[in-house]
């Protein structure tokens, strides 16, 4: 009996046993990397199918041709520069400093308010040409260009208004008092986490 | 290893350095897609600049260099089973098959109206 209860404290003092994490992290930030896990997995979907796309497609248009390329660029400098003023967000959140975090906060924010507006006037400008996820005017034999575009920068797109909003509401509640250290490291994840998908979406469409 | 990302050393001139680097990778890869070199040596590089591009914003602004490698592990599956899933597809694509039944043939191309404004 001595040895079975001796055996249980082991497991309950292990990892796996309750109480602590396997993975060494507090259960929030581990529920959000299965969230960014998953939609990575959303998005792994979209680029094998842009691959297959535009590998059954004779030809693929020159994307420089088509993409005002000195707009991508500076959306992709908001976009990393955004992520990089959002990880020293989550230092001042850590370090106790609300006041800086909230700062921080407010320029990652700007960041993606100045990507989306960019990504609205491109995508203006496409539909003003005739284009639509089912016709591509610049080549109608490949709508499978259009259709790729429309999907993949759509639903990132969607992510950062998505972010916006998330880091908007932690920005306030951080304002408020109502300070979480973990809520705004949460949140940073998420944020780092579309700017990665940025980063393969400018490779693969913009510049492939 | 201990978790230790509460009090990590990880500070300010540091996160800037890293966004400097990145602003270079991107504009390296920048350089990759307007050099004029064969498209597969352009797929090659670009898809090396994107992947080290990944690796410092998870390993710095993600903090992943200070977790346990279990939780890297499974961060990393999804680029995994992105290879998995476009080697299993790109065998299809090389086929006249799937050619013909996606690509629109040309005289088909007239029916398809631009969409009224």
């Amino acid at each position: 009996m001595e040895a079975t209860l001796a055996e249980q404290q082991r497991i309950l003092a292990s990892d796996w046993g309750g109480g602590k994490s396997p993975f060494g992290v507090p259960w929030s930030k581990f529920m959000m990397w299965i969230f960014i896990i998953s939609d990575a997995l959303t998005f792994v979907g979209f680029l094998v199918m842009y691959g297959f796309m535009r590998n059954i497609s004779p030809t693929w248009p020159h994307q420089t041709e088509i993409f005002n390329m000195g707009l991508i660029t500076f959306m992709t400098f908001a976009l990393i520069s955004s992520s990089a003023v959002m990880a020293m967000a989550v230092g001042a959140a850590k370090a106790g400093d609300p006041k800086s975090a909230v700062r921080f906060l407010g320029l990652t924010i700007v960041g993606g308010l100045i990507f989306l507006g960019c990504q609205v006037y491109e995508w203006s400008h496409f539909i003003h040409e005739g284009a639509a996820p089912w016709y591509n005017p610049w080549n109608p034999a490949i709508p499978q260009f259009t259709a790729s575009f429309f999907v993949i920068t759509g639903f990132h797109g969607f992510h950062v208004l998505s972010g916006v909003t998330i880091l908007a509401v932690v920005a306030a509640r951080a304002a408020m008092g109502k300070y979480s250290a973990d809520g705004v490291e949460n949140a940073g994840l998420y944020w780092h986490f579309v700017d990665v998908v940025w980063v393969l979406v400018f490779a693969f469409f913009y510049l492939l | 290893m201990a978790h230790s990302a509460a009090h990590h050393p990880t500070g300010y001139k540091q996160y800037f350095v890293i966004w400097v680097v990145l602003l270079v990778m991107t504009g390296a890869a920048l350089g990759v897609g307007y050099a004029p070199i064969s498209e597969s040596l352009k797929a090659f590089l670009l898809v090396g600049t994107t992947l080290a591009k990944i690796l410092v914003i998870a390993a710095y602004f993600m903090h992943l260099r200070f977790e346990r490698m279990n939780l890297v592990v499974l961060t990393f599956s999804p680029i995994v089973l992105a290879l998995i899933m476009f080697f299993f597809t790109y065998g299809e694509t090389t086929g006249s098959a799937t050619h013909e039944l996606l690509v629109r043939p040309a005289g088909a191309i007239a029916d398809v109206a631009p969409p009224a404004h």
